[in-house]
């Protein structure tokens, strides 16, 4: 199974690990990690390559980071180009998260990686707009 | 002027410098300088990929970053320059930078270095090269973000750590 490590500034990695157990239960090979404010880029480098290292079955992995060039984002990018079956998917949201934790048994990397494309903005729409289209 | 703002800020293009102060300044070119970080190609590959909308990324050693501000061609531009450390900071005006001010921006904790704020960490030698830049008359600031007040920040360090500050 592919694993999965959520990089956030602050607490958000761990609050949406939180969320996602209250919806889809409790999550193997599931880790967060989170950037503190006085904290350099190889220091956040270090703490996801043990992550990565927990979750890695064989499969992969696949990082999930808040903000596009932001620093949870280098760190994992820095790592990512250094190993095989790993890759980066910005601007996570945790709709995108429960599709993943539901879809992750049997599917590859690859697979995951669309699934988070399409869940992640399909999930972003207003009251308004879905009312109307009612 | 086309160097508007120096920053040393260790984790260089992040949060921080896309969001906040990209929105606040309009940013022609932010030039990443480090001489370590230039000669890196994962790391530039990387720079560059995350260049925002509206401005280009370079990543230069600290002599080509001097040579090409100083250059025609960065006439016509708004640069915002990210330097890595006070060392980078000191090296650029030692080669010729002429700008008024350096910010510090993010320095994170590293073996050796002692606290002055949550988010800056200073090692014996980054204090050394802030005093030098101290005493060529260049004013040092400490902003995170673009609306923190921009108040002379050397009296801070040197009242902090007295040790390293101190004149040899």
């Amino acid at each position: 199974m592919v694993g999965i490590v959520i990089v956030s500034h602050g607490a958000m990695a761990n609050g949406m690990l939180d969320a996602a157990r209250m919806i889809v239960g409790e999550q193997e090979g599931m880790l967060a990690v989170s950037l503190e404010e006085m904290e350099d880029v190889e220091g956040l480098i270090e703490k996801i390559a043990a992550a990565v290292e927990k979750v890695d079955t064989g499969d992969g992995v696949l990082v999930l980071v808040d903000v596009f060039g932001a620093s949870p984002f280098n760190a994992s990018a820095r790592l990512t180009l250094t190993r095989d079956k790993m890759d980066v998917i910005t601007g996570m949201n945790l709709p995108m998260l429960l599709e993943l934790a539901i879809h992750r048994q049997g599917s590859s990397l690859d697979e995951l990686v669309k699934i988070a494309l399409e869940a992640g903005p399909s999930s972003i729409k207003t009251l308004s707009e879905t009312l109307k289209s009612k | 002027m086309p160097v508007f703002h120096v920053r040393m800020d260790n984790r260089l293009i992040h949060g921080q410098i896309l969001v906040s102060w990209n929105s606040a300044f309009k940013i022609d070119h932010i030039i990443v300088t480090n001489d370590k970080v230039a000669n890196d190609p994962l790391q530039v590959t990387l720079l560059k990929a995350v260049a925002p909308l509206n401005a280009k990324v370079s990543v230069l050693t600290i002599k080509d970053c001097v040579d090409y501000c100083n250059s025609p061609e960065a006439e016509k531009e708004n640069i915002f320059i990210l330097a890595k450390y006070p060392e980078d900071g000191l090296a650029l005006l030692e080669a010729g930078l002429k700008i008024p001010v350096l910010n510090l921006g993010n320095q994170a904790f590293v073996r050796g270095s002692q606290k002055i704020s949550n988010t800056v960490f200073l090692t014996e030698s980054g204090v050394k090269a802030l005093k030098k830049i101290h005493e060529m008359g260049i004013r040092i600031t400490c902003r995170m973000m673009p609306n923190d007040p921009d108040t002379e920040y050397w009296p801070t360090i040197e009242k902090t750590l007295p040790q390293w500050a101190k004149s040899d």
